[in-house]
C-alpha cells in the first residue's frame, strides 16, 4: 500500500544517534530519569507510527524535540489533573462524596474534557466551564469575571469549535 | 440513514457553524426564534445534523461531572507558568499543600476566604464579641475585626447576621462589606445576599431595628427599616419594598434556611428552583411551560432530591434526571 521504503534501518539511525540526547534533554526539563526514559521511548514509538513521514526528516534533533515537547505538556496536564482531581475530591463534603462508578465516569469525562480545553486561554476557559458545568447565562459570568458579554460569546464560540473539532 | 461515516471528518465551516449556533443557545437569553431558526439549520443538511450530535455528547460529557468537582479543575490555571510553580513549590517545602491550593484556584477569590460553606452546606459562625453569623449554602466571607471597626467581608453566598453589642467599650461600627457597598448595622437582625447573579447586586432585608446602605460607587446613604428589603448595586440602591410576608412558621423568626427549611408559598416553581438549586450541586432546568405552577409547603434542604420527588407528585410535572447533576422539570407526559 504504502511505496515508501521499510524505514527500519532509517529508524534505527535515527534511534542510535539521537536516543542518548533526546534522554539527556527530557531529564533537564524533568528532572527524573525514570519519566524521561519514558517519554524518550514514546517519542519513538510516535516516530514509528508515522512512518511515511521518516525520509523527509531533515533535522532530526528538531523533529524529535518538536514531538517531545507534545508528550511533555500531556504529561504535565495530566499530572495537574490528577493532583486538581485528589485536592477537589478531598475538599467535597462527605455526603456529596460520589460512589466509585460515578467516579469512574467523572474521570473518564474529566480527561476528554481537560484534553479538549487544553488549548484554551485560562480566562476562556473558565468562562467555558463556568457556562457548561454551572449553567450560568453570559450575563452572570460576565459579572463574575469582569468581561463584557460580547466577549463572553466569543470565547464560548471559540470553546465549542474547539471541542467539536477534537471530538471524534 | 446519514449518508457519511461516523468518523468522516467535518468540514470546519460546519463546524464553525454549529459553535456560533451553541454560543447563541447557552447565551441564557435566548428566544423561541433562535432556538427555531437553529431546528432550521440542523435540518438543512445532514452534517450540520452531524455536528449537533458531537454537541450533544459534549454536553454529556459536562453532565457527568458535578460542578463543584469540575469548575475547580477544569478551569486550573496549572499550566500557566508551571514551571515558575514547581520552583516556587519546591521552595516553599512544608506549605506545599497550601501554597499548591491556593495558586490553582486563584481564579476564585473564595478559596482563599476566612470561612466558606460548600454548596448544600451550612454552618453558624460565633464572632469575637458575641456576634452571630449563619452561613448559607455556597458562601464565602472574611472577618475582619480591628479597633475601629468590625468588618464582615461578603465575598458572595448569604448570611443571616444577628450583632451583639460591642463589648470592647469602643462602640466599634458592625459593618457588612459587599462588592456592590457598605452596610452599618444600626440594630441587631439582617440578611445579606450577594449572589453574583446577573445584576451584581447586594440584597439586604432587615429583620429587626435599622440598616444603612451606602453603595460602593458613592451616593446618599440609605436606611432600612425592619421589615423592608431592596437590592442594591455599586451605583444606587433600588426603592425598599415591604420584606415578603413570611411564611407562618418564620415570621419575625431567622430565615428558614438557618434551621435547614425552605419554605415555599404559593411560589413559582420557576423561583422555587432556582432557589432550590442554590442547596444542590448541578443544574435544575425547569420546562417554561411549568414554570408558573404555584407549589407552598415547608421543605427539608437536607436531602434536596427527595424535595424534587414531592414537587413531582404534588403537581403535574415530571422530574428528568440525566445525571445526578442535571435535572430538568418537565410538564407530565400525557
Amino acid at each position: 500500500m504504502s511505496s515508501h521504503p521499510t524505514p527500519a534501518a532509517s529508524l534505527e539511525a535515527l534511534y542510535e544517534g539521537n536516543h542518548g540526547w533526546l534522554h539527556q534533554w527530557l531529564r533537564r526539563r524533568l528532572g527524573c530519569g525514570d519519566d524521561a526514559a519514558d517519554l524518550a521511548q514514546d517519542t519513538f514509538v510516535r516516530v514509528l507510527r508515522k512512518p511515511e513521514e521518516l525520509p523527509g526528516i531533515r533535522e532530526p534533533r528538531a523533529y524529535l524535540a518538536t514531538i517531545a515537547r507534545g508528550l511533555l505538556n500531556d504529561l504535565w496536564r495530566r499530572r495537574s489533573l490528577e493532583a486538581a482531581w485528589l485536592e477537589a475530591m478531598a475538599a467535597l463534603p462527605a455526603q456529596a462524596a460520589p460512589s466509585p462508578e460515578e467516579q469512574v465516569a467523572m474521570w473518564q469525562a474529566l480527561q476528554a474534557l481537560d484534553h479538549m480545553l487544553g488549548g484554551l486561554a485560562p480566562k476562556a476557559r473558565e468562562v467555558f466551564v463556568l457556562s457548561q458545568l454551572e449553567g450560568l447565562g453570559y450575563a452572570q459570568i460576565a459579572a463574575r469575571v469582569g468581561l463584557s458579554e460580547r466577549t463572553i460569546k466569543r470565547y464560548m464560540a471559540e470553546g465549542f469549535e474547539r471541542c467539536l473539532s477534537l471530538m471524534d | 440513514m446519514v449518508p457519511r461515516q461516523p468518523s468522516a471528518p467535518l468540514d470546519p465551516g460546519v463546524i464553525r457553524q454549529a459553535a456560533r449556533w451553541l454560543a447563541l443557545l447557552h447565551s441564557g437569553s435566548a428566544g423561541p426564534q433562535d432556538h427555531d431558526a437553529c431546528r432550521r439549520w440542523r435540518q438543512a443538511d445532514a452534517a450540520h445534523e452531524q455536528a449537533w450530535q458531537k454537541a450533544e455528547r459534549l454536553s454529556r460529557q459536562f453532565g457527568a461531572v458535578p460542578p463543584a468537582l469540575g469548575v475547580p479543575i477544569l478551569a486550573r490555571q496549572a499550566r500557566v507558568n508551571r514551571r515558575g510553580a514547581m520552583k516556587t513549590l519546591a521552595l516553599l517545602g512544608a506549605t506545599v499543600s497550601a501554597g499548591w491550593l491556593g495558586y490553582r484556584h486563584a481564579p476564585w477569590p473564595d478559596w482563599t476566604a476566612d470561612y466558606r460553606t460548600a454548596t448544600g452546606e451550612s454552618r453558624d459562625l460565633l464572632l469575637d464579641d458575641g456576634s452571630k453569623l449563619a452561613l448559607n449554602t455556597g458562601t464565602a466571607l472574611d472577618v475582619r475585626y480591628s479597633t475601629d471597626e468590625r468588618l464582615i467581608r461578603l465575598q458572595h453566598g448569604e448570611i443571616y447576621v444577628r450583632t451583639a453589642p460591642d463589648g470592647s467599650g469602643r462602640a466599634r461600627p458592625f459593618l457588612v462589606q459587599t462588592p456592590q457597598g457598605r452596610l452599618r448595622a444600626l440594630g441587631t437582625r439582617f440578611v445579606v445576599s450577594q449572589l453574583g447573579g446577573a445584576q451584581a447586586a447586594t440584597h439586604l432585608e432587615v429583620l429587626e431595628h435599622r440598616v444603612e446602605i451606602t453603595p460602593q460607587a458613592g451616593g446618599r446613604p440609605l436606611i432600612l427599616e425592619a421589615g423592608q428589603q431592596a437590592w442594591f448595586t455599586a451605583d444606587g440602591v433600588q426603592a425598599p419594598r415591604p420584606a415578603a410576608p413570611p411564611a407562618a412558621a418564620e415570621a419575625g423568626d431567622a430565615p428558614g434556611w438557618t434551621r435547614g427549611v425552605l419554605y415555599a408559598d404559593r411560589t413559582r416553581l420557576g423561583d422555587f428552583l432556582e432557589e432550590l438549586s442554590r442547596y444542590r450541586s448541578g443544574v435544575i432546568r425547569c420546562d417554561p411551560a411549568v414554570a408558573g405552577l404555584r407549589l407552598s409547603g415547608a421543605f427539608q434542604l437536607a436531602d434536596t432530591d427527595r424535595v424534587l420527588d414531592i414537587v413531582a407528585q404534588t403537581l403535574a410535572v415530571r422530574v428528568v434526571r440525566r445525571t445526578p447533576y442535571w435535572v430538568t422539570v418537565l410538564p407530565r407526559a400525557g
